[in-house]
């Protein structure tokens, strides 16, 4: 899936690696030029987009852009909120050290503990991790160090790879069979660590899903502004996704909100826009990646004998007296307010190139489905309320058409539809796409582009990709350097 | 909130007229069918009079067992420091919720639209936590503090409290499926400003066909259905599978969007109590909460919080309406954590209802329930995981469930799906504490529990299948008419069985 083999990362860690070594061996000093010039090659060539490498390009013409790469560190993200009240600020500690916390398989104590016995990782931040805490991958795939860790017998899947986006899979279809699935498969299992003897217990046959093209792969969405994203009111959603309609229509933009079964509100979170709130999302996740059963999700998602090895639900309210701002509620509740508080990503200054870019996002048409921006409603918590959040999403789903079609329906999201992408944050993001497909953020342009097939209708986003492509090579490419501000 | 929606999924609409033509003669066909078979079917009768058996010795529903409550007790076993939060979760569980200026410190953000003003007006009966009371709770509601609300047709001053929910969008076609409320807030006194919310036009929908009810639900003994093991579900299920087979019986889980199974609702589409509480705050009562922080309606900024309120009374000041007070000392004992945690945990911490002490007809009852097959899906009991609550671990749950779905037939099909299930199905109802309950099925269409034994039989359709229960309801009509030496016969030793639950 991952044509381009040199990510941006793979050539920083490279020069880390370069750099580290010409302390030890002076010599090297000598070749450091040419090294370097080669490495310079070896990055402009990955960040020419894949379809200008074959000569022709779908659609045509050929962008011109190129692709800055991600904005070096600091991080322009993470960290919590200015404006929450210094009781919330006093809880900031315990919220922050609960999404940090790494999980051993044994409950030791009322926050500990709870892995497995299947899992993706074992601490929130492992996989929420850049720039900064709440966030995305990192340039070092961190799955290599969670995979055999404590005597972990797990082989490591094909589609991880050191310096790649990490990546969670799900089967369309339940192994073997043609009865929809649709649930993750977790990468591990707890077998053969320390904390979890006596328990047999083999990954999913992963090869073997890919080989019958039952397998999907997504990876990490950052949490970075969803306290605000879940307030924004269902109203102003379905009025912005009525406004424009002539543009859209001539775009062939549609779009439509995945509702909650639940309470029939507007889901907001993940890649198909399938979860409605923090509260929900960290819960969700605390059983589905790390396999720590919790009061929303009580139930241990493999109850293979020999294998469970805690009394469930695995984190429950602490009912003891007197440690609210510590230990009380329980631990999905804190790491819910850990990504609930995170401010939104900050975008680089501004320039006359970004300021063009911006007029170019919207006269091509990307802002149709990236929305600007939304306003929240009055809130119960005054750190949420009434603030413009730049967060370039309409948080509804559209038709991406065959070249980006997962297969997977989830709840109003069909196989092919995916939630816009929020793209605050994005200056300083290493992976694009659902399934992190590239690094380059002009090939993840190219590739909203996807003309219709006998199974899905065509991308929604191939007029906007068509007008992009025939920008001048100067407003295009202040169009990528605006999307590399942000 | 109403869903709108410019881009259905997908209609249907490559059938030729020649195709709809032939579905309908089908229909019709089996309709008349279906008619014509009715016909043998007992009558709905009220409780106390015999169903329509002809010459047979027929069974007769004793009624409910009368007050004091067999159910609503706290678990003796829950921890000092459980035990000493169970007053206060009582009290959360019966607040009765304003829109804004309330008098005690959390009792704020009713509405826009809801059905009730607190979680105990509904479920009620026998005990707080229960389900529909004898008398309906709604009209000491409707009209609270001036609200200018008229009562929808479907609720009587002594039928069962009900929800509505509108199968299909205004077309007919779209699937809807969401509850759409009772009542709003208009006019109350303590929503000024607030007049232009409008009640759904119930008697339309019910021109259009396009309605359907579902009562209220009890809670008791939830804390253990939530820890009973995935494998235990999954084991009975695949287990008896050519007795099963031979009376017609499948039967699949609910899913959760976690993977596991779900247990919780008519059609077992909820996961937890979280979720369970979570749902109910802002569907029933329009309290957005931190699962679903959104109003229920946001048509109108004048019925949307902040209000305005004197000052020193209390007022919601936007969503989610309650949440978790986050070490705002000085009220975090009180307050912390918000009223979705608390409910969940009240609804955790209640027991199973007790049944009656057996009697010669309830064993025998029990045994004709195993015999004519009732138990292949009312499973007679699980035993819970090992629990971090000790009071739920390990525990025995004679729920009488097997917490999965199974086609109903068009009898009683409500076509709605949720989730995994479809139009005609609906979870095992759990038959704990149904001694003391007031109505029976989904939508509470008789209080007669030989009548809901009877309405488990349902013929297929063009569009539903046959109910999974018909042979066993077959075996339950052709049980013999002698009369043992209890004094009764088989048919009504079940009966006595049941209402001894």
């Amino acid at each position: 899936m991952t044509n381009i083999k040199g990510t941006a990362m793979s050539l920083w860690t490279k020069m880390n690696r370069v750099q580290a070594q010409l302390s030890k061996h002076k010599w090297l000093k000598s070749i450091l030029p040419l090294a370097l010039l080669l490495l310079l090659a070896a990055g402009a060539t990955t960040y020419l987009p894949k379809s200008v490498k074959g000569g022709t390009c779908t659609p045509s013409p050929c962008p011109t852009a190129t692709d800055p790469g991600p904005r070096p560190l600091p991080a322009t993200a993470g960290g919590f909120l200015g404006t929450l009240s210094a009781n919330e600020v006093q809880i900031e500690p315990s919220i922050t050290a609960e999404f940090d916390r790494v999980h051993d398989v044994v409950v030791t104590s009322p926050t500990d503990g709870g892995l497995g016995p299947v899992f993706n990782a074992n601490s929130c931040q492992t996989c929420h991790a850049y720039p900064a805490a709440g966030g995305s991958s990192p340039p070092s795939n961190p799955l290599f160090n969670v995979y055999q860790y404590n005597g972990a017998s797990n082989s490591m899947p094909f589609f991880e790879t050191s310096t790649g986006p990490i990546l969670e899979a799900r089967f369309i279809n339940q192994p073997g069979t043609t009865i929809p699935d649709g649930n993750v498969h977790q990468l591990f299992t707890i077998q053969g660590r320390a904390d979890a003897p006596g328990c047999t217990l083999a990954q999913p046959n992963f090869n073997q899903a890919s080989t019958e093209g039952n397998l999907v792969l997504r990876q990490v969405t950052p949490t970075y502004g969803d306290g605000l994203i879940e307030v924004v009111r269902n109203i102003a959603i379905i009025d912005n996704m009525n406004s424009n309609l002539t543009e859209k229509a001539s775009l062939g933009i549609t779009g439509h909100p995945n509702y909650s079964g639940n309470d029939g509100s507007i889901q907001r979170f993940g890649w198909k826009a399938q979860v409605r709130s923090t509260l929900l999302m960290s819960a969700l996740q605390m059983n589905v990646e790390m396999g720590v059963t919790n009061e929303t999700y009580p139930t241990e998602i493999n109850q293979t004998a020999g294998c469970l090895f805690n009394p469930v639900p695995e984190t429950v309210t602490n009912f003891t007296p007197g440690i609210l701002t510590e230990m009380f509620p329980g631990d999905y509740s804190r790491t819910e307010y850990f990504i609930q508080w995170l401010n939104p990503p900050t975008p680089g200054p501004s320039s006359s190139a970004t300021k063009n870019g911006k007029t170019q996002f919207t006269n091509a048409g990307c802002v149709y489905c990236h929305t600007t921006s939304f306003t929240t409603p009055h809130t119960s918590r005054p750190a949420l309320d009434s603030i413009t959040i730049s967060l370039y999403s309409d948080l509804i789903v559209h038709h991406m058409g065959p070249g980006l079609a997962d297969g997977l329906p989830q709840g109003g999201a069909g196989p092919d539809e995916f939630r816009t992408s929020p793209l605050w944050g994005i200056g300083q993001r290493l992976w694009f796409l659902h399934d992190g497909r590239t690094a380059n953020i002009v090939t993840a342009i190219e590739d909203h582009y996807s003309v219709a097939n006998t199974s899905y209708v065509q991308s929604e986003a191939n007029q906007t990709v068509v007008n992009f492509n025939n920008l001048s090579k100067t407003n295009q490419q202040d169009l990528v350097d605006f999307l590399r501000s942000l | 909130m109403r869903r709108i929606d410019d881009s259905p999924m997908q209609t249907n609409s490559g059938l030729s007229s020649r195709q709809r033509l032939s579905i309908f003669l089908t229909v019709a066909l089996l309709m008349a069918l279906s008619a014509t078979l009715l016909i043998s079917r007992p009558a709905t009768v009220a409780h106390g009079q015999s169903s329509g058996c002809g010459s047979n010795p027929c069974p007769t529903d004793p009624g409910p067992r009368p007050l004091p409550a067999d159910a609503g007790a706290f678990y003796s076993a829950l921890t000092t420091n459980q035990n000493a939060i169970t007053t206060r979760l009582t009290q959360i569980f019966t607040e009765v919720n304003f829109v804004a200026g309330g008098p005690l410190v959390k009792t704020v953000g009713l509405g826009p639209r809801f059905n009730s003003n607190s979680c105990n007006s509904c479920h009620a009966y026998p005990a707080v936590g229960g389900s529909s009371s004898p008398t309906n709770p709604l009209f000491g509601i409707y009209q609270l503090m001036g609200a200018t609300n008229t009562m929808p047709y479907f609720i009587t001053t002594n039928g069962p409290t009900m929800v509505a929910r509108f199968p299909y969008l205004s077309d007919g076609v779209t699937p809807d499926g969401s509850v759409h409320q009772m009542f709003t807030i208009s006019n109350r006194t303590d929503a000024p400003g607030c007049t232009q919310e409008v009640q759904p036009n119930f008697t339309q929908a019910q021109s259009t066909n396009d309605i359907i009810f579902r009562q209220v639900t009890p809670t008791y003994g939830v804390g253990l259905m939530e820890l009973i093991p995935e494998t235990s579900i999954l084991a009975n299920m695949n287990a008896n599978l050519p007795l099963k087979a031979t009376l017609g019986i499948t039967g699949h889980p609910n899913q959760s969007d976690d993977g596991t199974i779900a247990r919780f609702g008519w059609k077992a589409q909820h996961k937890s109590m979280i979720t369970f509480s979570g749902e109910a705050y802002t569907v029933e009562e329009g309290v957005s909460d931190e699962a679903f922080p959104s109003e229920n309606d946001e048509t109108y900024p004048t019925c949307l919080p902040p209000f305005p309120v004197a000052p020193g009374t209390n007022k919601t000041k936007g969503v989610p309406d309650d949440r978790n007070d986050t070490g705002e000392a000085p009220k975090v004992g009180v307050n912390f954590p918000g009223d979705l945690e608390r409910f969940s945990l009240f609804m955790r911490f209640l027991q199973p209802p007790t049944p009656v002490a057996p009697t010669t007809s309830t064993t025998n009852g029990l045994a004709v329930f195993n015999s004519v097959g009732c138990n292949l899906c009312h499973n007679v009991s699980f035993t819970s995981s090992p629990s971090s609550i000790a009071a739920l671990s390990n525990q025995t749950a004679t729920l009488y469930s097997d917490l999965l779905v199974h086609d109903m037939g068009p009898g009683l099909a409500d076509n709605v799906t949720q989730g995994a299930a479809s139009g005609d199905e609906f979870r095992t109802a759990p038959l704990w504490g149904i001694g003391q309950r007031q109505f029976f099925l989904h939508d509470a269409r008789t209080n007669n529990i030989v009548t809901a034994i009877e309405d488990h039989y349902s013929l297929g359709n063009g569009i539903y299948p046959a109910s999974e229960a018909n042979a066993v309801i077959t075996n339950f009509n052709n049980l013999p008419t002698t009369v043992g030496t209890d004094g009764n016969t088989q048919a009504q030793d079940l009966i006595n069985f049941l209402r001894s639950l």
